[in-house]
């Protein structure tokens, strides 16, 4: 290429001349999860999600199992954090609480994650189609998501799946609006104009160019909305529309144990403690994202 | 020090920490004096550590920075040291400040007037009415017509250049020793910035304020400044009189900026002179002088010992070993060599009546035309340069010819057929041919892809090859854009701008297109680079047979690369013409003011009287 130009070569590429004596190849995720922050957050979750998974081996009753003791304190034989009003243990109730738990936020959350971000792609590709998904995002958010979880449960009765339904709905207008604003900033960039001049067809342009550089505030929003959905799941059992009893739920548990407050206030701090746990752990996470995103 | 020196710094040091913890220092040692009612320049390009001096001056470094050794002296007490009520006292009473960019700098919810205002109660002004006559005295002073009703207005009422007036009336509200203004006209057009300028050497005159100008531009400071100080890699490397740096400049960087400003009265077809590779990397600089690698003339001492800024003769000092001992002027840059490039052949890419409005939804919103009928032709080999103002049309006239944009109306022929509004299928086709540069070289890369991917993308799109055929390609185009092959693997960030650059050329390349838009590809890049770009692409047009479009504002060089230009305003073409033709005859009034506002490197006294300026666009 001497024939190029004369200037070029009298210049060596800079890039070549001097190496970067560190260069980030890290990915950003992978350097926010290294924080101390992220990692107390990870050890939180950890440890409550290997609790839920270890607790056929961990607890020593069935959650459902009656013992004749109710309202035992903790450090009763058998029974490490008591008993409650129906004599059931606590510790396999609260572990076997974050097995139910978990099953339903794994589930639900993604599947939320999932839906709204398909409508924002619906809406990113037609101003016409952008209205309607707009105006279907509006009517879920003009639901307060307690009077959506009540409807839905009266329509399909208490159970497993309304509480999973109602998390989701209340879920996708969150994941939509969160893309859809990061599809428009991305979309009006240069390398998008340049990625279309190139000759790249709509759709590729949208999923090699515009996603990978929208979803950064999607990956914060999924920690968020596991923490929401630990509360809305909680709120649902308390109210006593959520999975049915005598399955256990963090919930389920903690709403049991309000009349005996006073009385017997270690029936309320498994759960308390566990759904805290889990909501500082995921909290900790979204938050080390977030700062390392922004940077 | 005397009663005429206003402003000592002596042995300024700056540091910034960057996010992984290591030290970056932005300026080292750097040493001045501006004496009261003085005007100088601080110039250089970006990463000089220029915007760093002025803002350590006041102490408003941003982030992380903060001032490591080194002493700024306002009549005798140091800044660098004073307390947050000292510097509060200092700040706009004694030293006022002019910010880059006024679009951003005024607050939107607060009158023009209120702006002033604050300034005037923050320095003790208790009476409302003897405020607002100040206030109002202000904007008449900066030449905002019918003050007393436009104090009442908000920012989005004010132009661009009278936005920067405001600014310039709010810092100098509290009547300060010293008005600081860092690039106070990069962002606004030629002959505005013409207008400013002079605003500023008035008031400087008048009030006795002394000025002490940033900028990267040369035609600026020969333009507005009695004293230079040019600095290079956090260093000041020459300081003297304008008129004896730009005639004669003692360091080898200076010489090099200089004559790496277009001219604008160099014909066309002659090739920019450019200073070879990139401006030095701050975090890896150790002892020696900063432009070593860059510099013709360097000597073994050089890389070994940093030089200190020595006085050579009169007032000028300047950061060279071997200047110390030169005493002949330095040699004369090799005299711009002509482009070698074959006469233009049959026309490719014709637009007639071309028009465009940009607006929302509904009849009601339709604004003012973008582009409102522009006809132009393109021939196989030919440059078109295209010169305008921000708002003439010109970016959207680079995407309606390169299909970013569909025209509203009017028609483009790429040889001989009709493409104005192609099927999907030939669209395709017409993309393959006409290719684009564009202006920003940080927003137009995916930030996520590597180089090489962002190379192969259009390759991919196109279904150009197989995986291993398109890796070959990626590694030829990067040479052929003047890169080594081996930074495919690497993200854009850890690229200069000029290097951008060439990885958005080598893309606009990928798929073998006959014609080139080239929307502003140099304007974001320093004078030193800037002529390496445009030296590449001339040279790909001579290789490859390219026809280029290319788009600016900077006239000078424009003539330079191009056979023919067109000049727009308000979204016609004014005139089209030969480059010599339109730069040596102008026909159009706006023309004419374009050109005589183009700011030349050249001292007040050297240069011949331009008696019409900017009266034509009045």
């Amino acid at each position: 290429m001497t024939q190029t130009t004369d200037l070029l070569t009298a210049a060596p590429p800079p890039a070549a001349r001097k190496p970067r004596a560190t260069p980030r190849s890290r990915h950003p995720y992978r350097t926010a999860l290294s924080t101390a922050r992220a990692r107390t957050g990870l050890v939180l979750v950890g440890l409550v999600v290997l609790a839920g998974l270890l607790a056929p081996l961990l607890a020593g009753h069935g959650p459902t199992d009656q013992s004749g003791q109710s309202l035992a304190g903790p450090g009763t034989p058998g029974h490490l954090l008591g008993t409650d009003d129906l004599g059931r243990d606590l510790l396999s109730r609260v572990l076997y609480g974050i097995r139910t738990d978990l099953g339903i936020i794994a589930v639900a959350v993604p599947a939320g994650a999932a839906l709204g971000c398909l409508l924002a792609l619906v809406a990113a590709a037609h101003p016409v189609a952008d209205t309607v998904v707009q105006r279907v995002f509006d009517l879920l958010l003009a639901f307060p998501g307690l009077i959506l979880a009540l409807a839905v449960t009266a329509i399909l009765g208490p159970g497993r799946i309304p509480v999973v339904l109602v998390i989701a709905l209340a879920e996708v207008p969150v994941f939509g609006r969160l893309l859809r604003g990061g599809v428009l900033v991305q979309r009006e960039r240069e390398y998008v104009t340049a990625a279309r001049v190139g000759g790249g067809s709509g759709s590729r342009v949208l999923v090699r160019h515009i996603l990978p550089n929208a979803a950064d505030p999607l990956v914060v929003q999924i920690a968020v909305s596991l923490t929401v959905a630990v509360f809305i799941e909680g709120a649902m059992s308390f109210l006593g529309v959520g999975v049915r009893p005598p399955q256990p739920t963090l919930g389920a548990v903690l709403s049991q144990s309000m009349p005996y407050l006073a009385q017997a206030p270690q029936f309320a701090a498994g759960p308390l403690i566990t759904v805290t746990a889990l909501v500082l752990g995921l909290s900790l996470i979204a938050e080390a994202l977030n700062r390392e995103i922004r940077r | 020090m005397t009663a005429q020196e206003l402003l000592e710094v002596r042995d300024l040091g700056v540091e910034f920490t960057a996010p992984d913890g290591s030290p970056l220092r932005a300026v080292r040692g750097v040493s001045f004096t501006l004496r009261r009612g003085e005007t100088l320049a601080v110039v250089g390009e970006s990463g000089s550590g220029k915007s760093t001096t002025a803002l350590a001056l006041n102490r408003m470094l941003p982030g992380t920075g903060h001032i490591t050794g080194g002493t700024v002296r306002l009549e005798g007490r140091d800044l660098a040291t004073a307390d947050d009520a000292e510097l509060r006292a200092v700040r706009g009473a004694r030293i006022g400040m002019v910010f880059q960019d006024p679009m951003t700098a005024l607050n939107p919810v607060l009158t023009a007037g209120r702006h002033i205002d604050e300034v005037l109660r923050a320095h003790g002004n208790r009476d409302k009415a003897a405020r607002r006559a100040r206030t109002v005295e202000l904007l008449d002073r900066v030449g905002i017509p019918d003050p007393h009703r436009r104090a009442d207005d908000y920012p989005h009422q004010f132009s661009g250049g009278q936005r920067q007036r405001i600014l310039i009336a709010t810092a100098l509200a509290a009547e300060p020793d010293i008005l600081l203004a860092d690039e106070p006209t990069t962002a606004l057009d030629a002959t505005v910035q013409d207008q400013i300028l002079t605003l500023l050497g008035d008031l400087n005159r008048e009030t006795g304020t002394a000025l002490v100008l940033i900028t990267h531009n040369m035609g600026v400071v020969a333009r507005a400044c009695e004293r230079v100080l040019v600095m290079y890699g956090g260093t000041v490397v020459e300081d003297g009189p304008t008129a004896e740096v730009l005639t004669r400049p003692r360091h080898p960087y200076t010489a090099g900026l200089l004559a790496a400003v277009p001219r604008l009265a160099t014909p066309s077809g002659t090739r920019l002179t450019g200073i070879p590779g990139s401006p030095p990397d701050l975090t890896l600089l150790g002892d020696g002088c900063a432009f070593a690698d860059r510099c013709t003339l360097v000597e073994d001492r050089c890389r070994n010992a940093t030089p200190p800024l020595a006085r050579v003769t009169g007032d000028v000092r300047v950061a060279c070993l071997p200047a110390a001992g030169r005493t002949e002027p330095l040699p004369a840059p090799a005299p711009p060599a002509r482009i070698d490039r074959p006469a233009p052949g049959a026309v490719v890419l014709e637009a007639d009546g071309l028009t465009k409005t940009y607006g929302g939804r509904g009849a009601r919103k339709r604004g003012v035309p973008a582009l409102d009928g522009v006809s132009l032709t393109l021939a196989e080999g030919e440059t078109l340069g295209i010169v305008g103002e921000s708002g003439s049309g010109k970016s959207t006239l680079a995407r309606v010819l390169a299909h970013a944009h569909t025209a509203d109306g009017g028609t483009l022929r790429l040889r001989g057929e009709d493409v104005t509004r192609p099927s999907r299928r030939a669209l395709h086709a017409v993309r393959r041919q006409v290719q684009m540069v564009f202006q920003d070289p940080y927003a137009s890369l995916n930030p996520r892809m590597t180089v090489g991917e962002i190379v192969a993308e259009p390759l991919i799109a196109f279904g150009i090859g197989d995986r291993d055929a398109r890796r070959e390609r990626v590694a030829e185009l990067l040479v052929l854009a003047g890169l080594d092959p081996a930074v495919a693997g690497r993200h854009p960030r850890s690229f200069s701008g000029g290097q951008r650059q060439r990885i958005g050329i080598a893309r606009a390349l990928a798929p073998a297109p006959s014609v080139l838009i080239c929307d502003e590809p140099v304007s974001a890049l320093d004078v030193s680079v800037q002529a390496q770009i445009v030296g590449l692409l001339t040279d790909l047009q001579r290789d490859l047979g390219l026809s280029l479009v290319f788009i600016a504002h900077d006239l000078a060089v424009v003539r330079q690369v191009s056979h023919r230009i067109a000049v727009m305003h308000r979204g016609r073409i004014v005139e089209t013409g030969t480059a010599d033709e339109v730069c040596d005859r102008p026909r159009d009034p706006y023309t004419r003011a374009l050109l005589a506002a183009a700011p030349e490197p050249v001292p007040p006294a050297a240069r011949p009287e331009r008696v019409e300026k900017t009266r034509a666009l009045a």
